[in-house]
């Protein structure tokens, strides 16, 4: 098992470990990942397709995890996110869905 | 319907399953227990409540095809935008911890959604955090 790990999308060279001591799996950069472990499979993929983050979900504790998908085959994965991610595009996606509301949000101010 | 004209899509599955109820129209929620007609505006394959949008988890990876043993209730952790300007919802099951997306239908509750959308910036914490480092 090596300390460090190439992201598959901008190819920033990654120390494993995050500040907190837990394993990352994505790229703190670009939050990008590799389908190398699958839930239903139950243990490891043979895809090495890039996932892309997609969205951003609240745990139970109030933590962020970021829900990924292959670009390859369409699989969705959630990790926890780490303190050194980069903050723009976990905050890109957790606005995303209130920049482009499918109905009027005014309606919520006199609730 | 999608908002904005999209490139290029695969045509949509074709939606005939049975469910558990014995009745092709209807089924029931296990959130809420809420009696579902599975015809709904905006979408043809309605899979959650549209008042506490709990799903439940009985595709494998081919929506429809019933291949999970599974069965366990899918509670909705996050909400996603397609390009074209369309919701999805992310569903994820409280048995296994499997993951799925679905389209938003039309009469989805929309303050449940809107409560799934700001989540990640209620929490006082994480926003403020993220925000401030930006």
């Amino acid at each position: 098992m090596s300390d460090t790990f190439t992201c598959v999308r901008c190819g920033l060279v990654v120390i494993t470990l995050t500040p907190d001591d837990v394993r990352r799996n994505h790229c703190p950069s670009c939050l990008s990942s590799l389908h190398t472990l699958d839930h239903a499979a139950d243990g490891a993929s043979d895809c090495r397709g890039r996932m892309a983050p997609l969205s951003i979900a609240v745990r139970r504790d109030g933590s962020w995890a970021l829900v990924h998908r292959c670009t390859r085959c369409r699989e969705l994965d959630l990790h926890p996110t780490a303190a050194d991610d980069n903050q723009l595009i976990l905050m890109r996606l957790a606005v995303r869905p209130l920049a482009e509301p499918p109905f009027p949000l005014d309606v919520f101010g006199t609730l | 319907m999608p908002r904005r004209k999209s490139t290029s899509r695969r045509t949509q599955r074709p939606k005939d399953v049975l469910h558990r109820t014995g009745a092709a129209d209807t089924f029931r929620c296990v959130g809420c227990r809420l009696h579902v007609p599975v015809v709904a505006p905006g979408t043809a394959h309605r899979n959650h409540c549209p008042s506490c949008l709990t799903s439940r988890h009985v595709d494998g990876r081919v929506p429809g095809d019933r291949a999970s043993p599974c069965g366990g209730r899918m509670v909705a952790v996050s909400l996603s935008v397609r390009a074209d300007g369309e919701w999805l919802l992310v569903h994820e099951c409280t048995g296994c911890g499997a993951l799925k997306l679905n389209r938003i239908a039309g009469d989805d509750n929309a303050l449940a959604l809107v409560r799934i959308a700001v989540r990640p910036l209620a929490d006082p914490g994480l926003g403020r955090r993220a925000m401030l480092s930006l």
